[in-house]
Parts: C-alpha cells; structure tokens; sequence
C-alpha cells in the first residue's frame, strides 16, 4: 500500500517536473483547451436542467466548444518540437491553418445559431 | 411556386363544386316555384274523398296532376328530363302501373331527389311493398293485419275491433311537424310497419303505443303477434343521402276528409276533441315531404387571415384565420337565414385538430376564428351539419399548412442565450488566444 501511495506520489512529482518544463507556447494553449472544455461542460449542465428546447442553438455552443478543442490540439500536435511528422511545417504555417480553421467553424456556427 | 398556388386554387375550386353538388346545398334546378306533382290513384273518387288534403296542396302552389295508375300514358320522364317534382302514390292495392312507370323507375324518380308520398292500407301490392322495402321501411308481410290497440283507439260506432287508433306518439322535431305540432291525436286506421333500428336515415314520425299489436281480426291469434308495441310504426320519413323525403304512411284514410273532421273520444280519456289532428298532421308533414321546411344550404364559405380580406392559397402554422359561412333555409318560396348555435366546423386531417362552434349574426351568417396548430399538412374546412328533419351539409375546402420560413422562426430565444454567449465568447476566446499566442515573449 505504501508503495502504491509511493508511486502515485512520484508520478504526480514527475508530471509536475516535466510540466514545469514544457515552453510556455504549450502551457497557453493548454490553458485555452481547459477554458473551452469548461464552457462546453457549462452548456451540457444547462440543457440537463432546462432541456433541449432550442436543440440547435445547444448544438452550436457546444459544437463550437469542441470544434475549437480539436482545432487547439492540432496545433499543439503541429507546434511541439519533438513531433517528428511536422518537421518541416514552420509554425506561421500551423498558426495560419489554425486561423482559417476557425473561422469556418465560426461560420457555421452563427449559421446555426 | 406560382404554378403550384394556381393548381391547389383550381382544385379548391373543384373541391367545392364537387361538395356543393354532392351535399345538395340546392334544390334541383329545375324545380320551379309552382312543384308538379303527379298523383296516382286506384279509381277517383279518392279524389273527392281526400279532397281536403289536396286543396291545401294546391293552396300551397303545387299544380297537382290526378291520374289512374292503369293510365297508359303515365310517365315520370319525358326524353331524359323529369316531369314532376312530386309524386304522391295513393294506390295501395295497385300492382302495376301503366305507361312507363314501375318500381325501377319510381326508385330513379327517388335518387334524383325528388319526392314520394307513398300510402299503403290493408290489402297492400307486392309492388308497393317492394318500393317500401327500398326505402328501407318494412311492412308486416300478412297483408290483412291491420294495427290494434284494446288501449288507446278512438271510440266509434262502426269500429268494433279496435283498429281505429288515436296515436300521440310523436317524433320530437319541429322541423317535421311544425313549431305547434299535432295538437290533437292522429286518427289512424291501417297496416303495421317496421324500421329497422341500424337505419339512422329512417324516422319513425308516428309510432303506435306499447299495448299496440299488428294482427288479422278475423283469424285467430295463435301466437305473439310478429309486429307489436312501439317497434310498430305508424307513419315513416325517409330523408335520402341526396336529401330526398319520402313519406310512407300505413294508412290512406289518415289523409281521407273523414278523419280530417271525425269528432271522437279516446278511450279511457274524458277529453273528448272536435276535430282530430289529422289535417294539421297532414299538412305540416306534406310541408316537410316537399321541402317547404327544413332545407339548408350553405353557401359562400370564406376563410382568410385575420386583417386581410382575400383568401389565401396557403396558410403558416399558427396563423390566425377566421372562416365564415351563410346558411339558408328554403320556406317554399325564398331562402331565409337558418339560425341555430350548433353548427361546427373542424379543421381537420385526419382527425379534426380544431372543432369550433360557429358564432351567428341572426342573418344566417355563420363566423369563427382560431389558429391554426402547430402542424403542418395539408387540411380541410369540414362542414358536417346531421340534425333531425333538416337536410344534411356536408362542405369541405381543402388547404395546405407550410411550416415556417427560414426566417420566420423567432429571432431570439430567451432560453438560448447561454449558447449565445458561449459562441460569442469562444470567438472571443479564439481571438485572445491568438493574440497571447503570436506575440508573447
């Protein structure tokens, strides 16, 4: 049992170290990602209370939400040094795919309003 | 989109041709306002002795034309075209008719919605009997059974059996009878006749009382008789699905001059009465039989949305619509307002999603309004008017229901405003994000 808490307590002790470490470009986006999640787990509270009279306005916040998500993580997938596949991708690339990305799922959003 | 709204238009205009001409909301067209009737008889002093009811007749403005049933040259028909509006049929015992009458076409004369006062007595034809089981009245088939009732006949002299009935069972509609009614009991001396009760286009107008019977005096009973009580019925009116009346009667001295005057006493009553109620009887239900009372038609139906006046081909749902009707009744020679408050409308596909009384104005104007439900379809304005003693209206107008256009849904929803302000604040929180992304250090 000691052990187990042990390891747990290491793991959590590594994590930390190695976050601490990650350049801040990934701390931000990750911090975007949690901001999202958090108003999509916002919108998903209220249709449990409310119901899903205006389905489709439910379904374009919460759409938006993940869309967004999605969109972050590639980014973060096509920014992180290590990652071999994107190599050759510069990162005004990755950030100006990112852009147009967005504003299409912006787009459809209003749209579906 | 045009060429659509100018088909469903032609075919609104369709469908309520095809409803008014199935529902009969007129006369026939070629009835004129002096009706021929022809009136068969056996010989002719029924003529004289019936002459009371055929004055009031004539009184009334029919041309009435008196004729042997063996007359060669009788014809209801000339080349395709009817020649009578009436036909009175006071010859029980006739077993064929001369010229080009017999049962088919005596039937036809029915269908094509004209009317037939048919008199059946004792000694009755096959033929007749055939006609009135065609009108769905069924006589007691011993044709020498007259109707008895040891309770409630009328004491006479000459009448030792009993056959000489007062009846005051009455149908409940003054449609039929008139606003006063029978004031008197009707004398009635004849045959027995049935309806059968799944029959709801027959009306029993006088029914004999529950101690009557239908049986021969002459021979003795062996069993219970087949015909008895209140399922006897005296006189009948058939109102046909195309509105023609047809009156049969079990006897023919209930409309002779004889019973019209007979001073008589009821049996176990002290009120002893002048005259019977015969002729007022006779005269209100001929009134009936010929259309002079008790006939609608509902014309000029309108439905628009509430503000405008024109009629649309095509409503939204949750529209609101007001719908309106004229109802007329015919009073033998013009057509006044029918006012009643019963008459309702439904909106109906399928099933009616919307049943409204009508409200009227006195002047046979009919109005109401609603909104239309939330569903879309296509729907009909149905009419259904069945009441006792009046003709049925049967109308309905067809229309399509759109849902809502892409912008007429409702703009802002209170209830979406956290999904508002969440899409607003990821864009936002996309353009912040950006901005921190590109240019921090």
């Amino acid at each position: 049992m000691t052990s187990a808490a042990g390891n747990v307590k290491v793991l959590f002790s590594s994590l930390k170290s190695t976050y601490v470490a990650t350049p801040m470009k990934l701390k931000i986006v990750n911090l975007y990602v949690f901001c999202t999640l958090c108003t999509a787990v916002i919108q998903v509270v209220f249709v449990a209370l409310v119901g899903s009279f205006p389905f489709n306005g439910f379904l374009s916040g919460f759409l938006s939400g993940m869309g967004t998500i999605v969109q972050a993580v590639c980014l973060w997938m096509q920014v992180i040094p290590k990652n071999k596949e994107f190599k050759e991708l510069s990162l005004e690339r990755a950030f100006a795919d990112f852009v147009l990305t967005n504003l299409v799922l912006h787009l459809i959003i209003m749209n579906f309003l | 989109m045009a060429m659509a709204g100018r088909a469903i238009q032609v075919s609104s205009i369709i469908v309520i041709l095809l409803g008014i001409a199935s529902g009969s909301l007129s006369l026939p067209p070629d009835r004129s306002l002096h009706p021929r009737i022809l009136v068969l008889v056996d010989d002719l002093t029924v003529k004289s002795s019936h002459s009371l009811f055929f004055a009031s007749l004539a009184d009334r403005g029919y041309r009435l034309e008196f004729k042997l049933t063996s007359d060669p040259s009788l014809a209801l028909t000339s080349y395709g075209e009817y020649l009578f509006d009436g036909l009175i049929l006071f010859a029980p015992a006739a077993e064929h008719f001369g010229g080009s009458v017999d049962i088919a076409s005596i039937l036809d004369f029915v269908d094509s919605g004209r009317d037939l006062i048919l008199a059946a007595d004792v000694g009755m034809s096959e033929t007749l009997r055939t006609i009135a089981n065609e009108c769905g009245v069924e006589f007691d088939e011993d044709s020498n059974a007259v109707v008895i009732d040891h309770l409630n006949f009328a004491e006479s002299e000459t009448d030792t059996e009993h056959s000489l009935i007062a009846a005051d069972t009455f149908v409940a509609s003054s449609a039929i009878l008139g606003e006063k009614g029978a004031e008197a009991p009707v004398l009635f001396q004849g045959i027995a006749h049935s309806v059968a009760p799944a029959n709801d286009l027959v009306i029993k107008v006088l029914s004999a009382s529950a101690s009557a019977y239908s049986a021969n005096p002459e021979v003795q009973l062996n069993g219970p008789p087949s015909l008895s009580g209140t399922s006897i019925s005296l006189v009948s009116v058939l109102q046909a699905r195309n509105n023609a009346r047809v009156l049969i009667s079990g006897s023919l001295s209930l409309f002779s001059n004889k019973f019209f005057v007979f001073p008589f006493k009821k049996f176990g009553s002290s009120t002893s009465f002048q005259r019977s109620g015969n002729q007022m009887f006779a005269e209100e239900i001929s009134k009936w039989v010929f259309h002079e009372r008790g006939h609608l038609k509902a014309v000029n139906v309108h439905h628009h949305k509430v503000g405008n006046l024109e009629e649309p081909s095509m409503y939204r749902i949750t529209d609101h619509i007001e719908y309106s009707v004229e109802i007329y009744e015919w009073t033998g020679k013009t057509w006044k307002p029918y006012v009643a408050d019963d008459v309702q409308v439904q909106f109906y596909m399928m099933s009616p999603y919307i049943l409204k009384t009508l409200n009227h104005n006195g002047q046979g104007l009919y109005t109401t309004s609603f909104q239309v439900p939330d569903v879309y379809g296509v729907f009909q304005f149905k009419l259904d008017y069945n009441r006792l003693g009046y003709t049925t209206l049967a109308i309905s107008k067809q229309i399509p229901v759109r849902p809502f256009r892409h912008n007429e849904y409702e703009r802002f929803i209170p209830a979406a405003y956290p999904y508002y302000s969440s899409s607003f604040s990821m864009m936002f929180g996309f353009f912040l994000f950006g901005v921190v992304f590109l240019y921090h250090k």
